[in-house]
């Protein structure tokens, strides 16, 4: 069998990993380690280059507000090769603080305002802010589920923030909430979906319970990638855990 | 001591009494709060009749505190130390309050050796001049209660602020114990059993917290790694590197399931318990000894006379088989296990089980963080799951390669789960109410005595 692989970029693994973010890079590898692909994971983290064509799936998670602000700093230095990246669509899953950053702005619990790199069109606002008045210095968390009306995929998860996020112009939710809170607890949305990004406030391991997502963003992956081959009846053939 | 004080701490002592001996409860809170609303002063007053030791930290509070209080008494000190569990502000108070304090043998002053929860150290020490704080670890653990390790540290360091006179002994090998503006004297414990040979600079793993140096925020580099974000760590970009070690493991010579051995500033010792993060703990002990003066060769009977405090592994028998059980309640415990696992060496099966009630953490996302995936280098034959949240486990260890597990979805099972495991040792690893649930079963069965 002719060698098939995807290569694997952990933006900030080190730092913002703080919520098991890492099981996505697993599930991932165990569905496409079943279909003969190779995964090749790389570490991007403070001061190194993100080379916008090196990879096929980018991951970026969530992580402790002390990390959050020094990743913050440092991913100016790389907003432009993510940009083309995404415009290139490239496929990324953003969870948490990773999904906040890819934006516009983020209110921290503090009230300090930390700049995103804008290659998205949401922002965040925080849980005090005087506008929300409704759920207004809750936490969000808890236990949520969501359903993508495209697709009509249900996805499971816990969900633990206090930021507000709010959808810009081209953007849509990856799902509706059916349980739960989601971005801001007001307009029913949960995470993202911009060409090929996901971001999504499902604690970490997102893609580890919600195995039809997983495969989703595999196929789009291998698809771009390995373009005449049939993925998507390759992966039907084998089991989705989705609970 | 005044009037006020006198009433208050005769009520603590006669509600304590009535508590235990017609009630037949434990606990200290109720006294301590009975003492505090008559005088709200009652920890003020006191504070004359003995030092005080505060230990904190994330992990290993409980066996520090109990390993320190023996270590202290083989030294000749009259000790009054918290029952586990008693970590809070009023449970501490009702320790103190209804505790006969009496003068030690030898004419020194009677210390009090208190298991402090992180965010109750402000509390006491805005009452009580400690005379020194132990600082044990700041590990992430069930984020939906605690917060964040910076947070968690910053609580300890208010703490500390009342009482700049205090000598804080912390754990070296953790970076975050170098950060906090104040003023006090620091002494450090440390792993030094290993001499770097030449120039390797490595990196903590992934999935751990704490990596960041304190004075640029560069990540930090490792000459060695214990566990987690433990080690003797570096800058390459500047000249930060951990502080100078007081108290030094200078050799580890046997790990195993039960027991360890090992040297401290070349006195050899052993304790009755396994895993590495243990040694830690005997680390904190032994430097509290000497920092009070108790010789290595008292400190080296205390730690082997004292086999009933390791008591935190339980090992029972159940139908022939041997069966382990241990804790695990977020990723730096549970690799600590799977470590400790991989020093067993019988082969053994393991049972998992996971909750998410409000005392295990609700949000199950920590077990993608835990390296499941090193089992494979230990001896183990079979893996079985179950536990209200068996699913996530399930699939956890299917992705870590435990591809022919059996499931158990009702706990009612799990005696018949544990005869039906191919090995004569088997470990169990759950959660605190599935421990709580176990235990249930295993009473009902007869298998062990009570509940706790």
């Amino acid at each position: 069998m002719a060698g098939y692989d995807i290569s694997i970029a952990h933006l900030y693994g080190n730092l913002m990993n703080t919520y098991g973010d890492y099981g996505n890079i697993i599930a991932l590898t165990y569905y496409a380690k079943q279909i003969g692909v190779a995964v090749d994971y790389h570490l991007v983290s403070l001061g190194d280059e993100f080379n916008a064509t090196a990879y096929d799936f980018v991951l970026f998670g969530g992580g402790q507000d002390y990390e959050e602000t020094i990743v913050a700093h440092d991913l100016k230095s790389k907003a432009n090769p993510i940009r083309e990246y995404i415009e290139n669509d490239g496929a990324l899953l953003a969870v948490c603080g990773g999904f906040q950053l890819l934006g516009k702005y983020m209110l921290m619990a503090d009230g300090t305002k930390v700049d995103g790199i804008g290659v998205m069109d949401h922002y965040t606002t925080n849980m005090h802010d005087e506008k929300l008045t409704t759920l207004k210095g809750k936490r969000l968390t808890g236990n949520i589920v969501i359903k993508n009306n495209e697709t009509g995929e249900t996805y499971h998860g816990f969900e633990n923030h206090q930021g507000r996020t709010f959808l810009g112009k081209n953007e849509r939710a990856l799902g509706s909430v059916v349980s739960g809170n989601g971005n801001n607890g007001i307009d029913n949305t949960e995470g993202v979906i911009y060409r090929n990004v996901y971001g999504s406030y499902f604690h970490g391991p997102i893609f580890t319970r919600n195995g039809n997502l997983a495969k989703r963003v595999l196929t789009t992956i291998l698809n771009k990638k390995y373009s005449t081959i049939d993925w998507q009846t390759k992966l039907n053939l084998i089991e989705t855990e989705t609970f | 001591m005044t009037v006020k004080s006198s009433i208050a701490r005769v009520t603590a002592k006669t509600s304590y009494w009535f508590l235990r001996n017609i009630l037949h409860r434990g606990g200290t809170s109720l006294p301590g709060k009975l003492a505090v609303s008559i005088d709200p002063d009652i920890l003020k007053t006191i504070q004359q009749d003995f030092d005080l030791i505060i230990v904190t930290g994330t992990n290993g509070k409980t066996l520090t505190t109990a390993l320190i209080t023996r270590v202290l008494q083989a030294g000749g000190y009259q000790v009054i130390t918290n029952p586990s569990g008693s970590n809070m502000i009023q449970g501490i108070t009702g320790t103190l309050v209804t505790t006969k304090i009496k003068k030690s043998p030898n004419g020194k002053k009677p210390l009090a050796v208190l298991e402090v929860d992180e965010a109750n150290v402000e509390k006491i020490t805005a009452a009580i001049q400690p005379k020194m704080f132990v600082l044990t670890n700041i590990f992430r653990d069930q984020m939906d209660r605690y917060g964040e390790i910076y947070t968690t540290y910053e609580k300890i360091v208010s703490g500390i602020k009342n009482a700049p006179e205090a000598l804080v002994l912390a754990n070296g090998d953790s970076p975050i114990f170098t950060r906090g503006n104040f003023t006090n004297t620091r002494r450090y414990f440390g792993f030094d059993h290993i001499v770097p040979t030449d120039y390797n600079p490595n990196v903590a793993p992934i999935n751990t917290d704490g990596i960041l140096s304190p004075t640029d925020n560069s990540v930090l580099h490792y000459d060695f790694i214990t566990y987690a974000n433990l080690g003797k760590y570096f800058s390459t970009t500047d000249e930060f590197s951990r502080p100078e070690l007081t108290y030094r493991i200078t050799s580890v010579d046997k790990l195993t399931p039960r027991y360890s051995t090992f040297s401290i500033d070349n006195t050899p010792l052993r304790i009755e318990i396994g895993g590495l993060y243990n040694i830690y703990n005997a680390l904190a002990a032994f430097s509290v000894g000497r920092e009070f003066g108790v010789a290595p060769e008292q400190i080296k009977k205390a730690f082997e006379s004292n086999a009933q405090i390791f008591g935190r592994q339980e090992a029972i028998n159940v139908d022939g088989k041997d069966v382990i059980i241990v804790l695990i309640k977020n990723p730096v415990g549970t690799n600590s296990v799977i470590d400790m696992m991989l020093t067993e060496k019988d082969e053994f099966s393991l049972l998992a089980l996971l909750n998410a009630n409000y005392a295990d953490g609700i949000d199950t996302s920590w077990i993608w963080d835990a390296e499941f995936e090193k089992l494979h280098d230990t001896k183990i034959q079979a893996v079985a799951t179950g536990g209200e949240r068996y699913q996530d486990l399930r699939v956890r260890l299917k992705m870590a390669g435990f591809t022919d597990q059996t499931v158990h979805e009702d706990l009612s099972e799990v005696v018949t789960a544990i005869k039906s495991l191919p090995t004569q040792k088997v470990y169990i690893a759950a959660t605190y109410t599935a421990m709580l649930q176990l235990r249930e079963q295993l009473s009902a069965k007869g298998y062990i005595k009570g509940g706790f």
